[in-house]
């Protein structure tokens, strides 16, 4: 196993590593399935002609929160855990430069990047899918509702994962995240323009 | 030069890796048979443990790097014992 997948897979069972990654994973995911709503239902209300065209602004959304989840956190991450890293240099009385204490920190960032990236792909490109099958099986109108759908799904699975590692409802719990995304749609159709 | 058979030595470590990731590393290092860590102190960001180490030919140097390597140091060497047996401290009047 390549030295680099392995660093990562060892971060990974980091229950602290873990627990950033998530909660950048879901709030990022949370931004994506949003703007996937906001792009399905604002592309239908402005008349957008076909569902390849609404599918590709998606794909550039998911492109445009990934790389920022990516860069974002990579650098966020660099300054907290080198600051971290200066505490106990300066607890400890020495270099922690090139050991194991600074290659952890170093494979968790990447562990934390990774997953922020990851969240707003799957939460855009998903509910994007059904404007895939626009004009052979579904109506422009119809894979809106399945796109706001499958967004409202995935919030509801983040809701749920989360009541799940906190010993809350799970029902009432990706029932609150799901209807972000329905309050997303409605606010497209309410508010002017 | 004879063989070091057991050290004991004074730590300074990080919280985390932990004590047991520190053994076993240490553990696992060659002509090493077996390792006793001993939490000595707790401060909100370093520990200070007494590790002992025994075997029968002790990479000191090894043992170092291991420990360096886990973003330990080591304070002081507390105890040696090298040779073909195992001496243990003998009690003095003074003691």
């Amino acid at each position: 196993m390549p030295p680099r997948l392995k660093r990562l897979l060892k971060a990974l069972e980091r229950e602290d590593v873990r627990s950033i990654s998530r909660r950048y994973f879901i709030s990022n995911g949370f931004d994506g399935a949003l703007t996937g709503v906001g792009i399905a239902v604002g592309a239908y209300l402005s008349g957008v002609p076909d569902g390849l065209t609404v599918f590709k602004i998606g794909i550039g959304a998911a492109i445009g929160l990934s790389t920022s989840g990516v860069w974002s956190v990579w650098e966020i991450e660099r300054a907290e855990k080198r600051a971290e890293l200066k505490r106990l240099e300066r607890a400890m009385l020495t270099d922690l430069d090139e050991t194991r204490v600074q290659r952890q920190k170093t494979g968790a960032r990447q562990v934390n990047a990774l997953m922020s990236g990851l969240g707003p792909v799957i939460g855009i490109v998903l509910p994007m899918l059904p404007f895939l099958v626009e004009g052979s099986v579904l109506s422009m109108r119809d894979a809106v509702l399945a796109s706001v759908g499958v967004a409202v799904a995935i919030l509801f699975t983040f809701g749920a994962y989360l009541a799940e590692i906190s010993e809350q409802n799970w029902v009432v719990a990706g029932l609150r995240m799901g209807l972000a995304g329905v309050a997303v749609a409605l606010l497209n159709v309410l508010l002017p323009g | 030069m004879a063989n070091v058979r057991r050290l004991v030595l004074d730590l300074l470590k990080p919280h985390d890796p932990g004590v047991v990731e520190f053994a076993s590393a240490v553990a696992d290092c060659e002509g090493v048979r077996g390792v006793n860590v001993v939490l000595m102190e707790t401060d909100e960001a370093v520990q200070n443990v007494k590790m002992t180490v025994e075997g029968d030919t002790i990479p000191f140097e090894t043992i170092r790097e291991t420990v360096e390597d886990l973003g330990g140091t080591v304070h002081s060497i507390d105890e040696v014992a090298c040779g073909a047996v195992v001496v243990e401290e003998s009690e003095t009047p003074q003691d």
